[in-house]
């Protein structure tokens, strides 16, 4: 009973830390599992992703309901993530237990040291572009203009297509893989690439989470990757942390949690690193 | 161009609730796993738990036990992204927007392509 309650609790400070810092929870559930729990990689990598599609479900539904997320952009690539989930899905169960812990050891340091570097950008940093503003009428002279001038928003043109399928596929094996949202691959290539507005970028990213976990969760549920046991008191607790800390992340001053935050991702990196090495 | 706008708006408004729906649906499912869990002093550590069997589920559901709605949360919060992709083709057939109709079919082939190879190779 006590292991049930921690996990759930593991789970709320996950969800918690995950969306005062908007970065999901996922990156933190398979280190509590594997380094915490002892679980194998490929099991908490399952069980993070019940957890990621619970998460961004309930956030999903709100940005569709406000109108915040472009769906017909978020279909077209959550076809291409879907692809990258599938086959890493599979590869999952091919690659070696450590093969698997030294990538989750580079999204952890990756994660951590733009996390770092964005913290001793912030007094420099400019803010970003909102997606360029739509200056000249929109007169498609392609097919495929047409087709991303359907793709595009009221107040933004979407640009790069062909650049943010491919991110996509990336960001879907990514996820399937490492048992994330894949978001950290997603916003950028959307934001930055392809002229999304930020916010959109987020939504969107958000919405496509669900079917790109889901594709990669059927796999492991059907080659017995997920254990229920475990994947009930961790997504539960997530949920419950996710939405708690939704509700209060503006009124809360992040910069010491995203310290702390920072230092719990390289500890994590370096434990993870030492599993893939065969050191722990 | 308005009835254009307020159809995707209403689209939107339904998928929406839609996903809303299926994951409060799961996340109480799972809670009474959990709670089920709970209240029998179980350890989630304990024995390997039996992979997931369609046929047992609801035995398990009518015996009231833990994994039966532990599985069925799972499924549900699994299927509810499909669900709104099925629901968004649907959607945009309806209103003849056959690329976007197609772009659906197309997830949910890839969803389906999923379960024939963690079947094929499992």
């Amino acid at each position: 009973m006590e292991v049930t309650l921690v996990l759930a609790a593991g789970g709320v400070a996950a969800g918690l830390f995950g969306a005062l810092l908007g970065l999901g929870g996922g990156i933190l559930i398979v280190p509590l599992l594997t380094l915490g729990f002892g679980a194998p990689v490929r099991e908490a990598v399952g069980v993070s992703l019940v957890c990621v599609i619970v998460t961004s479900g309930a956030a999903a539904g709100v940005y569709l309901q406000r109108h915040v997320a472009n769906l017909r952009l978020g279909m077209v690539l959550e076809l291409f993530t879907a692809i990258g989930a599938l086959v890493g899905g599979l590869a999952a169960f091919l690659l070696p237990e450590p093969v698997l812990a030294g990538l989750f050891a580079a999204l952890l340091a990756y994660t951590a040291l733009s996390m770092l570097r964005r913290r001793l950008g912030d007094a420099a940093e400019a803010p970003l572009a909102d997606g360029a503003p739509i200056l000249e009428p929109r007169t498609p002279a392609t097919p495929m203009a047409a087709w991303r001038e359907a793709l595009s928003g009221q107040d933004y043109r979407v640009r790069g297509l062909e650049a943010g399928m491919a991110g996509s596929v990336g960001a879907g094996v990514v996820s399937a893989l490492l048992g994330v949202g894949g978001g950290i691959v997603k916003v950028p290539v959307m934001h930055l690439v392809m002229g999304v507005p930020l916010r959109v970028a987020t939504a969107t990213s958000n919405l496509m989470i669900g079917v790109t976990a889901s594709a990669s969760a059927i796999i492991y549920l059907l080659r017995g990757g997920i254990d229920p046991l475990v994947a009930g008191p961790t997504a539960l607790g997530v949920f419950i942390g996710a939405t708690v800390g939704s509700r209060t992340a503006q009124r809360v001053d992040v910069r010491v949690l995203r310290a702390l935050f920072v230092f719990v991702l390289l500890y994590s990196a370096i434990e993870m690193a030492r599993r893939a090495l065969g050191l722990a | 161009m308005g009835a254009q706008l307020s159809d995707r708006v209403e689209l939107e408004r339904v998928l929406g609730l839609l996903l809303s729906a299926g994951t409060y649906v799961a996340v109480v499912l799972v809670g009474l796993g959990v709670a089920g869990l709970v209240l029998a002093g179980r350890s989630p550590l304990g024995p390997d738990v039996a992979p997931f069997d369609p046929g047992r589920l609801p035995a398990d559901l009518v015996a009231g036990r833990a994994e039966g709605f532990l599985w069925l949360g799972i499924i549900v919060a699994i299927a509810t992204p499909a669900a709104r992709v099925g629901a968004a083709g649907v959607g945009y057939a309806l209103r003849r927007e056959r690329i976007m109709a197609a772009v659906a079919v197309a997830v949910l082939a890839v969803i389906a392509l999923a379960v024939l190879l963690a079947l094929g190779t499992g």
